[in-house]
């Protein structure tokens, strides 16, 4: 039993957290239709068998009306979810409450087929959608939307409600001047209808029933946006009327900086955080949000008087168990802050996953493996890559005697090659965490050691191919004298050193060639800008890195590049590659291009290593990248699942339970 | 010959197998997004075909389903590998029968031309070559695996018999496993199913062989080959004659479908918009019905049954796909058999609804059919399968109520549309002298000019409704008061609104104009010209090719990345390029306009915060309008107790789609207002 600031109880209004960690009310996909699902009672209630203090449930709308995502939850129709969620979760101790939300401008006509309301007319960044100025009519319709979804949410056995006027809702949209330019009341005083709503939740809820809110504290545009200074009055304003206030950042323009990737440093909303907490002076608990997914981090924040509680969300998805975990001394499974897999406000509706985590979404976590009677339990996993490490981890945890061989000198495969950019250094974490479990549960790792299709074949019990990938043949012509590298020679070259990055001479010209437009194309080219000021970037895109829109990194990256004076080839596909230049053709028109180029960098797929899987006559299974070069959430998955697929193993002779 | 009048070939039944089809219009598989959430055809999918069954489809053919649980490329695709699909096969095919029309499931496997985001399954493909769109390296797959494949579209075709399909069409085109090995871009195997075309195509015939084998004789079996993918390396005209020749031969296969380009690569000239000119893919069904006796259907932008009767009669194919041309009015076959084809919703190939949807994961919908899509909720037009030249309904209701529609562009002309059909009393006034409003204007490019069949369609809607449309009419609240009415419908449009940063013209802002000010002609922009595109779509690109055919040096300037960027939406990117290339546009991305005057017109790149400027000679503003509400508001102060609704760019500036189906569920809502009664029932 550890004692850690993030484990001490918090009273929030009428309620009582066991702990600090709450987790926020993320977008998951989980819904059927616009009711709240089977799906969603899995996944909430695993974070609060997790320990967590408090859950929030995925905002729902207030209004049908407003259907942002087609798997947005409807308050008209999420009563029974509410309630199964709420009974599922209760006796676990969490604080369960609702999130409350209208979209107003930031969303889209595409399902509901009707008009958005907004306070003005600014059309929206993203989708350029115009709005309807809202007419008092609409005002008291969303008012009473909020008090009719907040009553519900009381009746099915929420402890409470959370209003959203943070990232994407119409009530931040009116507390702007970004957004709202009205005349009327609402204009002159910005925060009417967010005092209104407010109003309209208690008096729906009663007095003990917990009352909380998002709130937008710096929209990071200050020409018209919530600045911090306007935030502190804000919240001083409204804490008398709240049970708790959780900071965020974000508005129109920034999207993707409310919930960033690593690219943010963690914990990055904690200075503002303290600015709020400070003014509001302990009128109401005071939450920090903003990749929070440290436990240290967020033990240090609460010490340090930043915060009265913490938003763990994506923590919680990567470690359901966070808090139960952190209270027996142990390491929570990393989260890389990737935004690959929970970032699903996405046309093609995700369902909310994890790239660390592949049960998260999936809810339960399958982990009892069947008993199986095998003629060994030895098992022999080639590669340590996050695959390898997974499927021994989980084997050996299942009662496996497990050897890890890999061939390179350390953990982690393509992965530790990844962490090196410096914004994806989080995955060494992960390894690190694997490696660390995996020797806990007693897996043996051997590195510098490969394994031949001999010793594969005469050994002695099960084995499990996880050689992970290869560099593919190049898809352009190359003459004799080219000079062309891959993103792994680049991300492993010795830097800092008396020789120059790569070989590489002042005015040497590099080119990036990156047919993905991932997160690898973009790093690898920040990655060499640091080292040496002559590379490009290659697309065959409109835009370089268009994968990263997943992620929320797209307009970032693309800033960063541009900031960094790196030009963009766009739309143009390689073809040939000579000792001092390539040759380009446009994507659309075919004209050719001829652009100076000393070393390619050639940041295309990956081919699978699968020579020994070939070797040994196809008949083991095999993980991650020696199928296909994918993720490493890829990776894990499959390597858990061919562990669990193993069972239990029982020496032969010995009855099947 | 079997009626049709003008349409001898059209109208002329054909054998496929032993299925007999009445005429040679095929609604020919595209996705729809109708499926569940879990992979189940759904209502919507009955109600969808069935609408186009009674409107005189010859053939149907439904969106792909997947044979195999590795193929999950989009959310709502048919998962036919699930047996659970039965009872909804039996639904749509029950539904479609019921007007005699046979109906076909097309079943594929889409290889690595798909995601493993919904299965969690590695995607399987000849090699491990990433497709160009989505960009996952696929797992290569070995013998079992295609042995699995191979049964999987066995297993789904007996499936599909079962479930009451008269037969299966294997799509071997544009999207799948198939096409992934006949074509030498993304085979680079080594074994029996690489190398040359015989190897190539050993999965199609062992597909077919035992899908044929699995089935029996009775039900049709098509096969839907690509004639030329337009990408490098890949398949051309002479493979794919060469392959149909071999699968004539080999027998067994009742027809062949075709198409053109790569899903996931070329998809541009297999949903071609009108920016690709009508029948550009025919000369692949004229190659391959002069190779073989099979019958051959051809697809490719067929708007209108003349254009498909004259294919036909030039021997180019036997059965002719006409897809968005039936999703914008299912009474194609109908009207056009009827000697009624002046009445067809005509197709304008515009992709905003239909294919623009497709792409985001949302179901398919139609610019100017506000029921496609929501048949199974709103029934199908009510225009359709009645004598629409009757008008109004013949039923007497006393009292008529009267509805006054204020404004004629898209909007106004759908809801008098809506309402009329629905018995009310309808009066449209347009202040101009034209009807159509911005659409009318946005036709007017020359290459837009599709567009315009919106116009014209909405007006001889109206036309044989009866409605009262008024030209050069202005209303005010004066009109209101004498017009006796019971109900008013805004329909008034937007405005040009000048940007915070441009000065009106009295102020020095002389030299900027709206796009709709310079395709109305009030201004004749010439010398260097700055298009600012605040808006994403046609709007910018429209007017800076006028300009550009005008002799103007044209730049675009957007704030966004790139210009036009919902141009990819509706596949109008490519060739948008290609054409602004060739007239020596320039495209700017990442500036806003800050200012506008001695110095010129000042920018800011934002990702760098750096300031640019651009001495033109004019600026011409592709930017939001704003509502003309005034009217709206001053009728509701004059008159509090009138019936007044306000739609499309009045309640807020939209686009096209948006204004009609506003039109569409505001008639019927006032319809329903003032008789107290259910539209559909009014309609009975």
């Amino acid at each position: 039993m550890t004692t850690s600031p993030l484990l001490e109880p918090l009273i929030v209004g009428h309620r009582r957290m066991t702990n600090r960690v709450l987790f926020g009310p993320i977008e998951t996909n989980l819904a059927t239709g616009r009711a709240l699902s089977k799906r969603h009672t899995a996944f909430y209630e695993a974070r609060a068998a997790g320990g967590a203090g408090a859950v929030v449930v995925e905002q729902a709308s207030v209004h049908p009306i407003d259907h942002p995502y087609e798997r947005c939850p409807l308050a008209a129709e999420a009563g029974p979810g509410w309630a199964a969620i709420a009974e599922a979760c209760g006796p676990h101790g969490s604080l369960v409450l609702a999130g409350l939300s209208h979209s107003g401008g930031q969303s889209t006509s595409a399902f509901s087929q009707r008009e958005l309301w907004a306070p003005s007319d600014e059309p929206d960044v993203d989708t350029g959608e115009v709005p309807k100025v809202m007419e008092v009519a609409d005002i008291v319709a969303v008012i009473d939307g909020f008090a009719g979804a907040a009553a519900r949410a009381s009746q099915s056995g929420m402890h409470g409600v959370e209003v959203n006027a943070g990232q994407h809702s119409l009530l931040r949209q009116f507390l702007s001047g970004l957004t709202n330019r009205r005349d009327d009341a609402y204009g002159q005083d910005n925060a009417l209808l967010v005092r209104q709503v407010l109003a309209a939740c208690r008096s729906a809820i009663g007095p003990t029933d917990v009352l909380g809110l998002r709130l937008s504290c710096d929209e990071l545009a200050p020409w018209a946006g919530i600045t911090p200074d306007r935030a502190i009055e804000l919240a001083v304003s409204l804490a008398p009327m709240i049970d708790y206030l959780i900071v965020v950042r974000g508005s129109i323009f920034s999207a993707a900086k409310t919930r960033p990737t690593a690219i943010d440093p963690p914990g990055f909303n904690l200075a503002l955080t303290k600015l709020i907490r400070d003014a509001v002076d302990g009128s109401v608990p005071v939450f920090a949000q903003g990749s929070v997914v440290d436990v240290d981090q967020a033990a240090s924040a609460i010490e340090a008087g930043d915060c009265d509680g913490v938003e763990m969300t994506r923590a919680l998805l990567a470690a359901p168990n966070l808090v139960t975990t952190v209270r027996k001394g142990g390491r929570p499974r990393p989260c890389l802050l990737c935004n690959q897999g929970c970032q699903v406000r996405d046309n093609r509706n995700p369902i909310i996953s994890c790239n660390v985590e592949p049960s998260t979404g999936r809810e339960p976590q399958q982990t009892a493996a069947d008993r199986i009677e095998a003629m060994s339990n030895q098992l022999l996993i080639v590669g340590a890559g996050p695959a390898g490490l997974e499927a021994a981890r989980v084997a050996a945890t299942n009662g496996w005697v497990v050897e890890v061989r890999e061939r390179s000198d350390g953990p982690g495969g393509m992965a530790a090659v990844a962490a090196s950019a410096p914004a994806q250094r989080r995955i060494a974490d992960l390894i690190s965490w694997l490696e660390n479990e995996a020797k806990t549960v007693g897996v043996t790792l051997r590195y510098g050691d490969e394994v031949s299709s001999t010793d594969a074949a005469e050994f002695d019990g099960t084995v499990i191919i996880a050689t992970g990938s290869l560099t593919a043949p190049p898809t352009f012509d190359r003459g004799n004298d080219a000079s062309i590298a891959t993103p792994v020679d680049v991300f492993t070259a010795q830097r800092g050193g008396d020789e120059p990055f790569m070989g590489l001479e002042h005015g040497d010209s590099v080119v990036v060639w990156d047919p993905i437009g991932g997160p690898t194309g973009v790093a690898v080219t920040e990655f060499i800008a640091a080292e040496h000021s002559n590379v490009a970037i290659l697309t065959p895109d409109a835009i370089v890195g268009t994968m990263l829109s997943l992620t929320g990194d797209l307009s970032g990256a693309n800033v960063r590049l541009q900031q960094a004076d790196i030009p963009i080839l766009r739309r143009q596909r390689l073809t040939h590659v000579d000792a001092n230049s390539v040759r380009t053709v446009h994507s659309f028109t075919g004209e050719t291009a001829e652009h100076p180029c000393s070393l390619l960098v050639d940041a295309s797929a990956r081919y699978p290593n699968d020579a020994l899987w070939h070797e040994t006559g196809q008949r083991f299974e095999r993980i991650g990248d020696a199928v296909a070069p994918r993720t490493i959430g890829d990776a894990i998955r499959e390597g858990r699942a061919a562990a669990i697929a193993l069972g239990q193993p029982i020496p032969a002779g010995q009855p099947t339970a | 010959m079997s009626g049709g009048g003008r349409f001898r070939y059209l109208f002329s039944p054909l054998k496929l197998g032993s299925v007999a089809v009445a005429n040679r219009i095929v609604f020919s598989a595209h996705l729809t997004n109708y499926a569940t959430q879990d992979g189940m055809p759904s209502e919507q999918h009955a109600a969808y075909y069935e609408a186009r069954a009674a409107g005189g489809a010859g053939l149907i053919i439904t969106e792909e389903h997947s044979v195999h649980p590795t193929d999950w490329p989009y959310e709502k695709m048919i998962h036919g590998f699930n047996p659970g699909v039965l009872a909804g096969y039996r639904t749509i095919t029950e539904a479609v029968h019921r007007h005699g029309v046979p109906i076909l499931a097309q079943i594929n496997h889409n290889g690595g031309q798909a995601s493993s985001m919904y299965s969690r399954l590695p995607v399987w493909a000849p090699s491990p070559v990433p497709d160009p769109m989505f960009r996952e390296v696929p797992k290569a797959v070995e013998q079992r695996e295609i042995d699995e494949i191979i049964e999987s579209y066995a297993v789904v075709a007996a499936r599909c018999i079962d479930g009451g399909f008269d037969g299966v069409e294997l799509q071997c085109s544009h999207s799948s496993i198939v096409r992934g090995f006949l074509s030498p871009a993304t085979n680079r195997r080594s074994d029996s199913y690489g190398g040359s075309l015989d190897n190539r195509s050993r999965l199609l015939h062992q597909i077919v062989a035992a899908v044929r084998d699995r089935i029996g004789p009775g039900p049709v079996l098509g096969v839907r080959l690509c004639g030329d993918e337009l990408i490098e390396d890949g398949t051309t005209i002479d493979d794919a004659v060469a392959v149909a020749i071999q699968i004539e031969a080999n027998g067994g296969v009742d027809y062949i479908n075709t198409s053109i380009g790569v899903a996931t690569a070329s998809l541009f000239m297999i949903e071609a918009s009108m920016h690709i000119p009508p029948e550009y893919a025919m000369f692949i069904p004229s190659a391959i019905r002069q190779a073989i006796d099979l019958p051959v259907v051809g697809v490719g932008r067929f708007k209108d049954p003349i254009q498909a009767e004259r294919a036909l009669e030039q021997g180019h194919a036997d059965l002719i796909g006409v897809v968005r041309g039936q999703i914008a009015d299912p009474d194609f076959a109908l009207k056009a058999r009827a000697g009624r084809a002046d009445e067809t919703r005509l197709c304008l190939s515009c992709n905003q609804e239909c294919v623009g949807r497709m792409g985001l994961n949302r179901w398919l919908g139609c610019i100017e059919n506000p029921y496609a899509g929501r048949e199974a909720e709103l029934g199908p037009s009510p225009t359709s399968h009645r004598p629409v030249t009757l008008g109004r309904s013949a039923e007497p209701r006393p009292p008529a109520r009267r509805l006054l529609v204020v404004g004629g562009g898209p909007g106004g002309l759908q809801a008098a549309v809506t309402a009329a059909a629905n018995g009310l009393d309808v009066t449209l006034h347009e202040a101009t002298e034209h009807l159509g409003g911005q659409a009318r204007l946005a036709a007017s490019v020359p290459s837009r000019a599709e567009f315009g069949d919106l116009v014209r369609n909405l007006s001889a809607e109206c036309r044989r409704l009866g409605v009262d449309v008024n030209l050069n009419s202005p209303v005010d609240t004066g009109t209101i008061g004498s017009a006796q009415v019971d109900a008013v419908i805004v329909a008034t449009g937007g405005l040009p609104n000048r940007p915070w940063w441009a000065p009106p013209s009295s102020e020095g802002g002389d030299r900027i104009a709206d796009v709709i000010d310079v395709l109305a002609g009030r201004v004749h922009p010439e010398g260097s010209v700055v298009v600012i595109d605040d808006v994403g779509f046609h709007q910018a690109t429209s007017v800076a090719e006028l300009l550009a055919d005008r002799h103007c040096q044209v730049e675009i300037v957007t704030k966004a990345m790139v210009v036009g960027q919902d141009l990819g939406i509706t596949l109008d990117m490519e060739t948008w390029w290609v054409r602004a290339s060739a007239k020596g546009i320039v495209q700017s991305t990442d500036l806003v306009p800050m200012g506008y005057g001695d110095r010129g017109l000042t920018l800011l790149h934002h990702p760098t915060g750096n300031e640019q400027t651009r001495t033109p000679d004019w600026v011409v503003l592709a930017t939001p309008p704003r509502p003309n509400a005034e009217l709206y508001f001053a009728i509701l102060a004059a008159y509090p107790d009138h019936l007044v609704r306000r739609i499309g760019d009045c309640l807020a500036p939209r686009r096209a789609h948006a204004a009609i189906i506003e039109g569409r569920r505001v008639g019927d809502a006032l319809t329903t207002e003032l008789y107290s009664m259910t539209p559909s029932a009014a309609r009975s």
